[in-house]
């Protein structure tokens, strides 16, 4: 399916057909989740999933290209990551069945018993652009093409950050969990 | 020296049999493992019930309500009748929130837009066409249209809007910094700034303007395009590129370079020095060149003397061997569509967007002045 079935789906929406925004959020949930997670905390994701997309359903009768819904999705998505930082979209308390595990391996950094957290540290110490395209691909496990379909980023480009982000994020986690930081570029 | 041989050197595997791009050929076990620890952090929340889509169309007049109403509905259309006869006979200007423009809001400080000041207990205010919007040191503001995306404005910025058709969408940065998330269509959201022409081509990008007229734009995702009388740079995600008023765009470079390559780069767009110095500062240029300063090499391509031209060939030949279609005579004498090839083997955007957006707008490339 591509950005043809897109128009389609949109159009139905913008017509008050809900199934049809359904799908669209079946669809591109995955990606706007993958967008905001490389750039909020993971408690915070999923709240903001659902923001993203209730802004595009008021929005919808705004979008001209109907075909550039993914792209537009997109950057509503960074747009409310860019709004979560700036403090303008109040933090709720985490909800009282938060998993302490998951917390404490989202803050552990380096514990050898959340290696899955210390790779997502890892992963959020490369740079935004390789960030958010190597956590669509590792973490919500789109392929590059589906990457491309869905941000409207172009293959040559996704293909780029990918390798050029997992040659990074190899370098970070074979230098050691102790030396997982933030640091610049080097090719 | 090498002048492309190794044509796959260094570079990411483009064809089929690439598990990290598309889960084709053999699979890697690193990747996997990368997969199946990450897998946890995956979106796996159920579709949620979603409020009720209300198409535009319904807000018209409620049937239901005339059938209930009639004396309502008979009064109502007195009113919409008087006001439709009001209209065509004083021909009644439209308000600015009707006229086609950017939603002023998140305002800190006060501003100006046109003659009215405008402070942050307002709510959303509007720029319209013609109109200037001006920070002062202290206020900033968010711009936002549905259909182009966001500008968020810093203090000390001037800008004014110069149109806003459904093709093309424009301001003018006079002085001050931007910071633009764009979801227009690639090629639709130009600003003028005194010294060059910024395109977006599908990004995020901040641009600045001195006093001076001298421009920085600095891109965070997709894509840039600077051009000024046929002077034109691209500068993809984490690279930057500075302007100067006479000059157009410098050569574009990622910022993490070394400072002897930024220094020598900078000398060499900007500073009047004699030909002897240019030459050193290509070569410093050359010497300092790591993989992904190929976006500097190919620009300067085009920049350098015929002599440091064959020097800047053979580095980027090394660095990304040029396509097979291209030969280096071909490039050696600027044949746009090998050099077009070239690029589009660099790694970042196809530049046939780019084309596209000078066949469509041919002409648009010089700075629209202040009238």
């Amino acid at each position: 399916m591509g950005t043809s079935d897109d128009a389609t789906w949109v159009a139905a929406a913008r017509d008050g057909d809900r199934t049809a925004f359904g799908w669209l959020y079946e669809r591109y949930a995955r990606m706007v989740h993958g967008v905001l997670l490389a750039k909020v905390p993971v408690g915070d994701v999923d709240d903001l999933v659902q923001d993203v997309f209730i802004r595009a359903l008021r929005r919808l009768s705004t979008l001209r290209e109907t075909a550039s819904f993914g792209a537009w999705l997109a950057t509503i998505a960074r747009n409310v990551a860019h709004d979560y930082r700036r403090g303008l979209v109040p933090e709720e308390p985490l909800p009282d069945d938060a998993s302490d595990q998951e917390i404490q391996c989202r803050t552990s950094g380096g514990d050898q018993d959340c290696p899955s957290a210390a790779i997502l540290e890892a992963v959020m110490s490369l740079s935004e652009t390789y960030r958010e395209t190597l956590i669509l691909r590792l973490v919500e496990g789109m392929t590059g093409p589906e990457i491309a379909a869905r941000t409207g980023m172009t293959h040559g480009s996704v293909r780029v950050n990918l390798h050029r982000g997992m040659e990074q994020l190899r370098a970070k986690l074979n230098a050691g969990p102790s030396r997982v930081r933030p640091e610049q570029e080097k090719s | 020296m090498d002048t492309g041989d190794n044509r796959t050197e260094n570079r990411p595997p483009i064809e089929s049999n690439d598990y990290l791009w598309d889960r084709s050929g053999e699979p890697d076990p690193e990747i996997q493992h990368l997969e199946a620890l990450l897998e946890r952090f995956r979106h796996d929340s159920p579709t949620p019930a979603f409020p009720e889509i209300v198409p535009e169309r319904q807000w018209a007049f409620f049937p239901w309500r005339r059938r209930l109403f009639p004396a309502l509905a008979t009064a109502a259309v007195g009113i919409a009748a008087i006001v439709a006869v009001t209209l065509l006979v004083y021909r009644t200007k439209p308000t600015p929130s009707t006229l086609a423009g950017w939603n002023v809001s998140g305002v800190r400080g006060t501003l100006r837009i046109g003659q009215k000041t405008i402070g942050g207990k307002e709510g959303t205010s509007r720029l319209v066409i013609g109109q200037m919007l001006e920070t002062d040191s202290q206020s900033r503001a968010s711009l936002q249209a549905d259909d182009t995306g966001k500008i968020e404005v810093d203090p000390g910025t001037r800008l004014r809007l110069l149109s806003m058709g459904s093709g093309l969408k424009r301001i003018a940065l006079d002085r001050g910094t931007i910071h633009t998330y764009i979801w227009a269509p690639p090629g639709q959201f130009v600003v003028d700034t005194p010294s060059a022409v910024t395109v977006d081509l599908g990004c995020a990008y901040t641009l600045q303007v001195d006093d001076s007229g001298a421009g920085m734009v600095r891109t965070s995702l997709g894509w840039v395009g600077f051009k000024l009388n046929g002077h034109e740079s691209f500068i993809p995600a984490g690279a930057a590129c500075a302007t100067r008023p006479k000059v157009g765009p410098g050569t574009p470079y990622f910022e993490d370079a070394s400072a002897e390559f930024r220094s020598a780069l900078a000398r060499f767009d900007f500073e009047d020095t004699a030909s002897r110095q240019r030459a050193r500062d290509v070569v410093i240029v050359l010497s300092e060149t790591r993989k992904r300063d190929a976006l500097t090499l190919w620009h300067l391509l085009t920049r350098v003397d015929d002599q440091q031209r064959v020097l800047v060939y053979d580095r980027l030949s090394q660095l990304v061997p040029p396509p097979a279609a291209a030969t280096k005579e071909e490039i050696l004498r600027l044949d746009q569509p090998m050099l077009d090839l070239w690029w589009n083997e660099l790694g970042f955007d196809d530049i046939s967007v780019w084309r596209h957006w000078e066949r469509s707008w041919a002409g648009t490339a010089t700075p629209v002045r202040e009238k």
